[in-house]
């Protein structure tokens, strides 16, 4: 194990081995409040390769959406205030224009949401939709957009995509839109595709499809995902690497599976023992004390410090992201001291 | 708390009639977790609501400690009913934005008109306590609250009453999972202090197999399978019951998972034209000609356990099981 190494004020690159597709460093974000600027995202740094599943897990509130919708360009322009890089191939998105986010966005990045009614216009069909995002950014005639937007359809597994092109959303149910809108968001294969609660509105049957459709797309199309959710379960099944938030900062990274035997953080600890499965049936769920401060009343202590059971005097400071071992980091400064207990311990 | 043979169908215009509910009977014994599972759609919800007197059964009786409470006269039926609460999903539809907690919570006491004014107020802020609210919150407004602390006041607000059974609908499916373990903590030290009886209904299988006594599955407004709780994830017997529990994430790392999930083809086909015999039968791997033809009954295969499947004892030894989807 090396010794704990700050890399927040340098930012150390969390991976070594290939270069990232997408490199976040010490991200920051805050809004104009009524009196005051609210931070509401603070040195987030983290990374995925090409090809790579990344899952960004936390409570409501963790700051997990923010972080999405700034990668995507979404956040209002007037009112906010980024810190740190944004490196998607080594450009910063956080120094583009406006046109130059357009070039960017839906083609190099995707994103999906967890209401595709919303994220769809009730008044156009599908494949209009579809075809609007293909001829944005390619110059292709009607008939190769509607083509495409056909073998988009046929890719996220829509039946009779023909017919399917000319539905309205509404015709469709929550599943197959859902699937219309992650047709639309890989049409133009982007390199990076942001999954912001995807499934969390459909039912778990449902939900099996859709990550199927994802996964089978990340592999055929090298397409990288960064997984935005609340659901321990599902992010442990689609992704290879997870990255916990909390209080607006990341406060654990690590390959899957070693984070859900060793977390090295509490929180990541007191997520996964919450779950129902891992109790013996009828006995008391251990829960995490207190909820999640809202952002501007974020301590300038170790921010999970009044929830932790394992909170000491030294928490009262700073929290710094440490490395605690191979593509494992933690911000906790007794993850050394603590075995904190996993999913079978 | 029993069911017998209840249907609920509602008229969708032009005399077309959607069966929600068809043929359901079931048994809710006193004092225990009765967890209702399936997709949306399955009319779960739709029995919560007939249970709790919310939907009238087109066929079939409801009965309240062996009493139909339809065949009660209207006073008496709105007396009757206070023991039968349900919680649903979503807390802010649920309290209404312009009253202050306090009075969400002791508005059905006011309705029942039950003591003086001052007894009320004590017994909603007793409540408020129990239910782990501290009585800081009687004047504030649902949106001063998180969804933990507004599911909280639902709560206090189903037990003022004093009921028997309450219908926890999707009670915790918007929760964060630290908090829904709060309330559920919560759920089951109040069956132990006032002797609740809970239908549960969730499409959280990890949710509903920690709490409940008996699992009921639904589909498309029929029980395809019951078991108790302990059985039902070794010993399945119905091919939907097996795609259900193996489509649930679990957090486990990659090589403790289990090694194959069924991912179902295709959704669940429109109540208002379901399929002949087994409703299940065009998304079964397992269905053959019987299957159309003729509709499978309930049929208990070991105690307490009843499955209506043609195929129950034979499909799980297919070796086409090993395969995943169809």
């Amino acid at each position: 194990m090396t010794s704990p190494e700050q890399i927040s004020a340098a930012p150390a690159r969390p991976r070594t081995d290939a270069a990232p597709l997408l490199d976040v460093r010490g991200l920051g974000i805050s809004f104009a409040g009524p009196d005051k600027r609210i931070s509401v995202v603070r040195d987030v740094t983290f990374s995925v390769a090409p090809g790579e599943c990344v899952g960004l897990v936390g409570e409501s509130g963790c700051g997990k959406t923010v972080t999405g919708l700034a990668l995507m360009g979404l956040l209002p322009v007037h009112g906010s205030r980024f810190e740190g890089q944004l490196l998607l191939d080594g450009e910063d998105l956080l120094t583009l224009s406006e046109a130059q986010w357009r070039k960017r966005r839906g083609r190099r990045l995707g994103m999906i949401f967890q209401e595709p009614m919303s994220a769809l216009d009730p008044v156009f069909t599908i494949g209009e939709q579809i075809g609007e995002t293909l001829r944005t950014h390619f110059r292709i005639s009607r008939r190769e957009a509607r083509d495409r937007a056909i073998e988009a359809l046929e890719a996220v597994g829509i039946s009779e995509p023909v017919r399917r092109h000319d539905a309205y959303p509404h015709e469709l149910s929550g599943g197959m839109r859902q699937r219309a809108m992650i047709a639309m968001a890989i049409s133009c294969e982007p390199a990076l595709l942001i999954a912001d609660e995807p499934t969390t509105a459909l039912d778990v049957t449902v939900q099996a499809q859709i990550t199927d459709v994802l996964g089978e797309l990340s592999a055929r199309s090298g397409m990288a995902m960064l997984f935005i959710s609340h659901d321990l379960g599902l992010v442990s099944q689609t992704c290879s690497r997870i990255v916990t938030m909390y209080a607006g900062e990341v406060v654990e990274m690590g390959e899957t599976d070693d984070v859900l035997l060793k977390p090295r953080h509490p929180y990541t600890s007191g997520l996964l023992r919450s779950l129902p499965s891992f109790t013996q049936r009828k006995g008391r769920l251990p829960s995490i004390p207190g909820r999640v401060p809202r952002p501007g009343d974020f301590p300038e202590t170790c921010r999970f410090q009044d929830r932790c059971a394992h909170s000491r005097e030294g928490c009262l400071t700073r929290q710094h992201l440490l490395r605690v071992g191979e593509q494992r980091f933690s911000r906790c400064h007794r993850s050394e001291d603590l075995d904190l207990p996993g999913v079978l311990s | 708390m029993s069911t017998r043979n209840v249907s609920v169908r509602f008229p969708v215009g032009r005399g077309r009639v959607l069966t929600a509910v068809d043929d359901v009977s079931i048994e809710i014994r006193r004092g225990e977790t009765f967890g209702l599972i399936g997709e949306s759609g399955s009319g779960k919800s739709t029995i919560g609501r007939a249970i709790v007197c919310l939907e009238r059964p087109s066929e079939g009786t409801i009965l309240h400690d062996g009493r139909d409470p339809h065949a009660l006269r209207a006073s008496e039926l709105r007396r009757h009913r206070r023991q039968y609460q349900i919680i649903f999903q979503d807390p802010n539809a649920a309290l209404d934005p312009r009253m202050t907690i306090l009075k969400s919570i002791r508005e059905p006491l006011d309705v029942a008109g039950e003591g003086s004014r001052a007894d009320r107020d004590q017994r909603a802020r007793d409540l408020m306590n129990r239910v782990g609210l501290g009585e800081g919150f009687a004047d504030l407004y649902p949106h001063q609250l998180s969804g933990g602390q507004k599911q909280r006041a639902c709560i206090a607000r189903a037990l003022t009453v004093r009921p028997s059974l309450i219908v926890c609908d999707e009670a915790v499916a918007a929760l964060d999972v630290s908090i829904q373990a709060d309330i559920l903590n919560l759920l089951a030290e109040l069956q132990q202090e006032f002797g609740l009886t809970y239908l549960f209904i969730t499409h959280n299988i990890g949710v509903v197999e920690h709490i409940s006594d008996t699992i009921a599955v639904m589909y498309l407004g029929q029980i395809i399978e019951i078991a108790p709780a302990d059985r039902l994830a070794e010993h399945f017997l119905h091919p939907y019951t097996q795609a259900l529990l193996s489509a649930e994430p679990v957090a486990l790392p990659s090589g403790m998972r289990p090694d194959h999930r069924i991912v179902l083809e295709g959704e669940l086909p429109s109540p208002m034209d379901p399929p002949s015999g087994c409703r299940f039968r065009t998304r079964c791997r397992f269905a053959t000609g019987i299957c159309a033809a003729e509709a499978p009954k309930l049929r208990e295969l070991a105690p307490g356990h009843r499955t209506a499947c043609h195929h129950a004892e034979t499909f799980r030894l297919d070796p086409n099981l090993k395969e995943g989807s169809q």
